[in-house]
């Protein structure tokens, strides 16, 4: 995959160096990757979710439409 | 490389009324044409999940949009879709309203489906075409990814209710007209249907119950598909070659 360079504070970066030592994690960046990706992942998903309400109203449409 | 879903588009309508949708009289004198003839059932969940994870239904095991009462999410489907493996080889894809779940699935895109991907009054389904359209044109005028992938949804909602009244060629004119304004920005495209349609009793497959609370459902869909094809040098047979296509372009290292 093609990458890109960012800056961040080098206090962030030490901070970062002391919380993975001794975690699976073998770098500051591929840290910084996880933890960037989960956040992304939970706001694409927040999206999708649909309330109570809006499901009861999905599942009307889909039987309007004979798919239920 | 771009690619159109039109869900339930089919040559019924379209080549009786070419005179009126000049984009598709367009393509058929410039694109490859053809009509795709489903093996797998002619539903739109498991047709648009095998278009583009590569797999029938009976691998990838996406039947329905409703299972055990329960709304079908993209994390219950348990398949890489292209772009998920384009994405990983740092290839630029977005993914606009992809219909195989509720509401209509994207990918590196924010959108707002209408009535969540299922639009059935009128005032939807033009809201449908209009805003899958600006959203579509925005990203390729300001993303410009490798691939765009968006599908609408309109004219398979509009040929449950309407099958065989005037106002289903007014909605085929609307998407020419939008094809019309997406298809300049690429030089590859594909343009595809999950299934056509036909009069209810004409059905060879019957998918749909005879009325439902919104009424009468006049027509049913077909295992006909259009399949329009432009400067794409991969055979496409069935829906999971769309898949094939876009991994050999993209993710088969070049033996050259």
């Amino acid at each position: 995959m093609q990458k890109k360079n960012i800056a961040i504070p080098a206090e962030l970066y030490a901070q970062i160096e002391e919380r993975i030592k001794g975690t699976e994690f073998t770098s500051v960046e591929e840290y910084i990757v996880f933890v960037l990706e989960e956040i992304l992942k939970e706001e694409d998903e927040s999206e999708d979710i649909l309330t109570p309400e809006e499901e009861e109203q999905v599942k009307e449409r889909l039987k309007g439409l004979g798919y239920l | 490389m771009l690619i159109i879903g039109i869900d339930g588009a089919t040559w019924k309508i379209i080549d009786p009324n070419l005179q009126r949708l000049p984009t598709f009289r367009r393509l058929k004198e410039e694109a490859i044409c053809s009509t795709i003839t489903l093996h797998q059932k002619p539903w739109s969940p498991s047709v648009w999940c095998s278009m583009f994870s590569g797999k029938t239904p009976e691998e990838h095991g996406h039947k329905d949009f409703v299972e055990n009462g329960r709304i079908v999410r993209r994390e219950d489907i348990h398949v890489d879709f292209i772009w998920d493996l384009l994405h990983k080889q740092g290839i630029s894809v977005k993914v606009l309203n992809i219909p195989f779940v509720i509401p209509p699935y994207c990918f590196n895109v924010r959108f707002e489906a209408v009535a969540h991907g299922l639009p059935i009054e009128e005032s939807e389904l033009l809201e449908e075409i209009q805003r899958v359209t600006e959203k579509a044109l925005e990203i390729l005028e300001n993303d410009k990814p490798e691939v765009f992938i968006v599908v609408y949804t309109a004219l398979d909602r509009l040929s449950h209710l309407h099958w065989g009244e005037p106002i289903l060629v007014d909605y085929y004119e609307k998407i020419d007209t939008a094809l019309g304004k997406l298809i300049p920005y690429d030089d590859e495209i594909i343009i595809i249907s999950d299934h056509g349609f036909c009069a209810y009793d004409e059905a060879p497959i019957r998918t749909l119950p005879k009325k439902t609370p919104k009424g009468e459902i006049k027509g049913d869909h077909h295992p006909d598909a259009i399949l329009i094809t432009k400067n794409i040098n991969y055979v496409i047979n069935q829906p999971e070659d769309v898949f094939y296509c876009l991994k050999e372009k993209y993710l088969v290292p070049s033996n050259k």
